[in-house]
């Protein structure tokens, strides 16, 4: 067939040489992954793809083997797929104008050469189990630490850019205290390390914090943002649960360095383990976390299936980073999975002997008492436990009102997972309607085929599901996890999108990196503070954040690495530093959440419970500990990004809003805290510059420069105008919150230190890692 | 092998002519932009997605005003006279199976048809026929569109208003207005483009209402709505705390923004200079938004129109002027949402009182945008999560009945920019239980709504999770006909 050229300008022919030029460039090869799967998965498979349900015309071009015919040419005419993709025809052209999904002149481009080289597919990269990469030869071999930069600095080479110098040691103490422990570095922590000469003196830095008992409550977050871990359960009234021993069984596992096979076997199956102990019977309360509904009139059998969904979809995002979710209604789009795959994954969690519809306060069946010793647990308390069976009784006398509920856990209770004797059995729903099963066949638990050619044995239970997620050839569980933490530390994943590894998940920045991390993980009994070691001992995460105006504007994400981390800090960690820095920070490992500050009536204004805010110490505990309803999550926390928690959440953009700024400057939380740092510059010497040199410490671990000093000064002067000619005001200002001010300190110069925390609180510096 | 190279080189041409069409392009979207200012005057915009709009937008804004617990479309908007000669007979299961109705009603061992003790009347020129709980609104009956095929699978509150305002009902979705946010940007640097507010009825304790009914879901949180609250500050930490006035606020944000450039100087990091940006836009906010409730500036006449709760913050009444105010702003997305419509028992009563808290109100918020000018350009939405079932929940008597959640049919109405007045649209069965003709869904309305600011549902589109995300989901059609 010929194309028919319509020569519609005499243009054209001026320019005749350019294009030219332009075809002689493009005999480079196309790349499947990079260039040519993009824009099949995005503009194409969504009607030729594997969903056969949405699949047009019987084709496929999701694999060579169904898309042979189209892609080869059939004697001396050009193939299927290039006529139709280049067509003039409206009728015939593809994509159908009725997507709005066109192909740019440059993804025709990559097609037809693609075609023209024999139009080859690879397996997805991420489907291959990885294999350990020697780490490459660079020419800059002094700036190398250990072979995380060989990987790092060979793509920098290749790009003609120069990693950056290492932070000051200010930059370094405070960088990975608030990546390892949450909480910036004290005074001392600072001087003792800026005095210590010695070679090591950075790993034992490293060493230090990674024992902290804080460690664990730092790295426990990002899990329990995955683990959607909440104190209510979410829906409606979203009434209490009682969790926190789970929280707590988390922040210890951490602690103690749990391997992270074990962390995810007992989690997902503890209760399955031969001489399961009850702690590992609390860690499945990991598959129970999922919202419940609880509303009346609720449909119990609806949400059973809400229930387990949950379960399969977090595990699809927090361990396998697919999007296992939406083949729940369909075939997935891009990805190899069936739904039937889905509904197979989705009989592993259907066991659990619970009931649809949540007793509208306290914990779900199944449950277990947790002893009072709790976590000091005897060898005979830490002993796996009988749930007590289901008991349901009517919702209300109401007559005519045929709803059940179960019986409530008070908080002496857990929820946990559990197998019913005779499994339930899963049928395939139909458009995931809970209503819609497909009866004619019983699925028994199986995972993608695609994910498991390495095993000998279908694995036939949760516990067996556990263990096919970390055998050592698993393609995705280790990638996923070491990429979770890349993400921590340096704020964007090797694969940015951490959620998706499937086939429109972004490629890797540093794929053999990413492959060298997992093997490297896995090789060391998926030893976690041993991996996080050696990335923080890298020279790539201790180079300046500095940044210029070229290399900001040529990498803005700082995907390339050529320099160190600087972004704003999750707000758990912005909270709890403002608290350490003022002295007011109380800290007590685990237990039930606390309430601390929340604006007036958060609750009842819009809900019909009210939250009964705590005294005391309860209000300065570390922010793991709020207690977070689901539906009203804490605003200070939210208003900089942290999960909602209704789902799981491995991923949140960070902004930077007006309301951030009204936030710091105005909450009661930062501005009590201001007072009460302004007490510790005080007390720390009558000399002015002193203090505020202490304060701006305490913040930033640095001192000020001359500039910055002299700003200050003139601040804490202004300010101090202010509150001599205004008593009153000044103490208005000293009686925001709960702690009463030392009134032995004068007046007007505590006013205006506070004033001048709070500014120091508001620095960029100050919320920023850098 | 086949002739490539000359096909390419042909294509290549081609390709270059379709280059030079992109002049014809640029040209017809030159005249689009005279399209879209007779459609509307444009302020400028603040962000925004530049391919926007992709349709002459026929509104700037909308006003949504959402009644929250399923207001009954029996009693309000959906009238069924024959039902009065079946008064107390059992609606047929062919009517309504047993299998989607809730749990609260479906062990009754009855029932049992309940007609509305409400009467209807035709209204303005186009004789809408409306209940009686309504006649203020029914003034403006010539402006509205009411809508009776409105249909959804969801009959829990949570479920169903998630749903509605998000597209979905797993939360995780930005909500409707965060969506517009994303797309058309903001109209005003001093006040937030996405506003909610709520307030309860006088008839019953609300049902809750959920902070990702304005969330932002996966968008960024910039776009998040938000909340006005219901008494005190109307926006979280707006005020400075006790003993800072804003001559101290004025010195600390000044030293603020100069250590900040220092250290911008120093690290050459952009967000720095966003950082102090932000803090001049929260001082902005902190001067409007005294300003905005302000409500001094109201003449009397004006006041008296909304009704006597106008003047207490937290009412409906309240809320409708503030909205007002609002668009006047260049507010892009404001959402009122009025709880205490859930009338699972003791209906007659409880509807008596929730119409006497927003009738008066919503016909004063239409009749004031009116007469300045504002109603051809701001789009008002009135509705709730679902319907109401036809039978009694609980025992019927002439005098009272209930009714549980119903999701197969429900009413709302639309008034303003590019809405056709004086509309009656699509048609339900003889007991109000499923639609009959013109079903809207969700994904319907919402679609609608976006292609009257512009936007082509299909088109408005997030990336995440390796798919593009849509208010509408995979489906969601422009209903013409209810366009002027």
């Amino acid at each position: 067939m010929r194309i028919e050229v319509t020569r519609r300008l005499p243009l054209a022919i001026a320019l005749w040489p350019i294009l030219a030029l332009e075809i002689a460039a493009d005999d480079r090869p196309v790349s499947f992954a990079a260039e040519v799967k993009p824009i099949l998965a995005s503009k194409c498979w969504n009607c030729h793809g594997p969903d056969e349900r949405t699949r047009k015309g019987g084709l496929r071009l999701d694999a060579r083997k169904h898309a042979r015919d189209v892609l080869s040419p059939a004697g001396d005419t050009i193939p299927a797929l290039l006529e139709r993709i280049t067509s003039e025809d409206p009728d015939t052209r593809m994509p159908p104008a009725t997507s709005k999904k066109p192909l740019s002149r440059t993804e025709i481009d990559v097609l037809t050469r693609w075609l023209e080289q024999g139009a080859p597919y690879r397996q997805h990269w991420a489907f291959q189990p990885p294999t350990r990469p020697p780490p490459p030869q660079v020419s800059s071999a002094i700036s190398v630490r250990n072979p995380i930069d060989r990987f790092i600095i060979r793509r920098l080479e290749r790009e003609g850019i120069v990693p950056s110098p290492p932070a000051s040691r200010e930059t370094l103490i405070r960088r990975a205290s608030l990546d390892l422990t949450g909480l910036p570095p004290t005074l001392t922590e600072v001087d003792d390390f800026l005095s210590d000469t010695t070679r090591n003196a950075y790993e034992r830095l490293i060493d230090r914090l990674l024992t902290s008992p804080r460690y664990g409550e730092q790295m426990a977050v990002a899990w329990l943002d995955a683990a959607r871990y909440a104190d209510t359960d979410g829906y409606q009234n979203d009434r209490y649960r009682h969790m926190h021993v789970w929280r707590d069984w988390v922040v210890m596992s951490l602690n103690e360095n749990k391997p992270y096979d074990d962390f995810l076997t007992e989690q997902i199956a503890g209760d399955l383990l031969p001489q399961a102990t009850l702690k590992q019977q609390i860690a499945t309360g990991f598959c129970r976390n999922h919202r419940i509904n609880s509303e009346d009139g609720s449909i119990p059998d609806e949400w059973h299936v809400e229930n387990v969904v949950d379960r399969v979809d977090t595990l699809g995002t927090a361990i396998l980073g697919l999007t296992i979710g939406c083949a729940r209604c369909h075939d997935h789009k891009y990805d190899p999975l069936t739904t039937k795959e889905y509904y197979r994954l989705f009989a592993y969690f259907n066991n659990v002997p619970e009931w649809g519809v949540g007793p509208n306060n306290g914990n779900s069946p199944p449950f277990i008492r947790v002893p009072d010793s709790w976590p000091d647990l005897s060898p005979e308390e830490n002993a796996f436990q009988l749930p007590e069976p289901l008991k349901l009784r009517r919702a209300r006398e109401t007559k005519g009102n045929g709803l059940k509920r179960p019986q409530a856990g008070d908080d002496t209770t857990v929820m946990v997972m559990h197998e019913m004797e005779t499994p339930r059995p899963t049928y395939l729903l139909v458009r995931g309607r809970f209503n819609a099963p497909d009866k004619s066949e019983v699925l028994a638990p199986d995972v993608p085929q695609l994910l498991s050619d390495f095993l000998d044995e279908r694995p036939g239970d949760r516990l067996a599901l556990a263990q096919w997620l970390v055998h050592r050839r698993h393609p995705l569980t280790a990638r996923v996890a070491v990429n979770r933490m890349w993400q921590q530390f340096f704020g964007v994943g090797l694969v940015k999108t951490v959620e998706n590894f499937g086939l429109q998940g972004e490629p890797p920045s540093h794929r053999e990196l990413l492959d060298w991390l997992a093997v490297e993980f896995v090789d060391s009994g998926w030893n976690v503070k041993a991996l996080q070691k050696q990335i923080l001992m890298s020279a790539t995460y201790r180079q300046s954040s500095r940044t210029t105006p070229e290399l900001g504007s040529a990498d803005p994400e700082n995907r390339l690495l050529a320099r160190g981390p600087r972004f704003r800090l999750h707000p758990f960690v912005l909270r709890d530093g403002i608290l350490a820095s003022s002295g007011l920070l109380v800290e007590q490992l685990g237990g039930p959440p606390a309430h601390p500050y929340m604006p007036p009536k958060i609750w009842s204004a819009i809900s019909n419970n009210t939250y009964e805010q705590d005294t005391g110490a309860q209000l300065y505990r570390r922010s793991l500990y709020t207690f977070w309803r689901r539906t009203i999550p804490p605003p200070n926390m939210v208003n900089f990004n942290s999960a909602e928690r209704e789902v799981c959440v491995v991923r949140k953009d960070r902004t930077n809003t007006p309301l951030q700024a009204l936030t710091l400057m105005n909450n009661i939380t930062f501005v009590e805290a201001s007072r009460f740092l302004a007490e510790r510059m005080i007390r720390y010497s009558d000399d002015d510059n002193a203090a505020l040199r202490f304060g701006f410490r305490q913040l930033v671990s640095r001192m000020p420069t001359l500039s910055e000093q002299t700003l200050l000064n003139d601040a804490y002067a202004s300010f101090l105008d202010t509150y001599r000619r205004r008593e009153t005001a000044a103490t208005e200002l000293l009686s925001v919150g709960e702690k009463p001010r030392d009134e032995s300190l004068g007046l007007a110069r505590h006013a205006a230190m506070t004033m001048t925390a709070s500014l120091m609180m508001n620095l960029d510096e100050a919320i920023t890692k850098e | 092998m086949f002739p490539i190279h000359d096909y390419r080189t042909s294509m290549t041409r081609r390709r270059f002519f379709g280059r030079a069409g992109v002049g014809l392009a640029a040209l017809s979207t030159l005249l689009n932009d005279d399209v879209r200012a007779e459609a509307v005057t444009t302020r400028n915009s603040i962000g925004g997605l530049a391919d926007l709009p992709h349709v002459a937008p026929k509104a700037r804004r909308v006003i949504y005003l959402f009644q929250s617990g399923g207001p009954s479309q029996l009693d309000l908007l959906d009238e069924k006279p024959e039902l009065q000669k079946r008064f107390g007979e059992e609606v047929p299961k062919s009517v309504y199976p047993d299998d989607r109705k809730t749990t609260m009603s479906n062990a009754q061992s009855s029932f049992a048809t309940a007609p509305s003790l409400f009467q209807f009347r035709s209204f303005g020129d186009s004789r809408l026929r409306m209940s009686e709980l309504l006649s203020n609104i029914g003034q403006h009956a010539d402006d509205l569109c009411i809508v009776k095929s409105m249909h959804t699978t969801a009959i829990n509150h949570d479920p169903a208003i998630t749903m509605l305002l998000t597209g979905s009902q797993i939360p995780g979705r930005p909500s409707a207005g965060a969506w517009l946010s994303y797309g058309l940007g903001s109209e005003t640097s001093e006040l937030p483009a996405f506003v909610a507010m709520s307030s309860r009825g006088s008839g019953k304790a609300g049902q809750p209402l959920y902070d990702r009914l304005w969330g932002s879901g996966f968008l960024p949180s910039v776009y998040q709505g938000v909340k006005f609250r219901n008494q005190g500050a109307p926006v979280l930490d707006i005020y400075d705390p006790s003993g800072v006035d804003p001559a101290t606020r004025r010195t600390m944000l000044d030293y603020l923004s100069r250590l900040n450039e220092l250290k911008f100087q120093d690290s050459g990091d952009q967000e720095i200079q966003t950082r102090i940006a932000q803090y001049e836009l929260a001082g902005r906010m902190q001067a409007s938004v005294p300003e905005l409730l302000d409500l001094h500036q109201e003449s009397k006449h004006t006041l008296e129109a909304y009704g006597p709760d106008v003047s207490r913050q937290g009412t409906y009444a309240y809320n409708c002027l503030i909205a007002r105010r609002l668009a006047e702003r260049g507010v892009r997305f404001i959402q009122l949402f009025h709880q205490g419509w859930d009338q699972h028992g003791s209906l007659p009563k409880q509807i008596r009182r929730q119409a006497r808290d927003t009738d008066q109100p919503t016909a004063a918020l239409l009749g004031d945008l009116k007469a300045r000018g504002m109603l051809d350009d701001t789009l008002i939405v009135w509705g709730g999560e679902f319907g109401r079932t036809v039978y009694s929940q609980g025992t019927l008597t002439k005098q009272n009945y209930g009714r549980d959640h119903h999701g197969h049919c429900f009413s709302v109405w639309l008034a303003g920019g590019g809405i056709q007045g004086g509309l009656a649209f699509g048609k339900t069965d003889d007991y109000s239980v499923n639609v009959v003709e013109n079903g809207m869904e969700a994904h319907d309305l919402n679609a609608t709504i976006l292609h009257l600011l512009g936007i082509d549902h299909e088109r408005l589109i997030f990336p995440f999770q390796g798919r593009d995300f849509r208010l509408t989901d995979v489906s969601g059609r422009v209903v013409q006909d209810i366009l002027a």
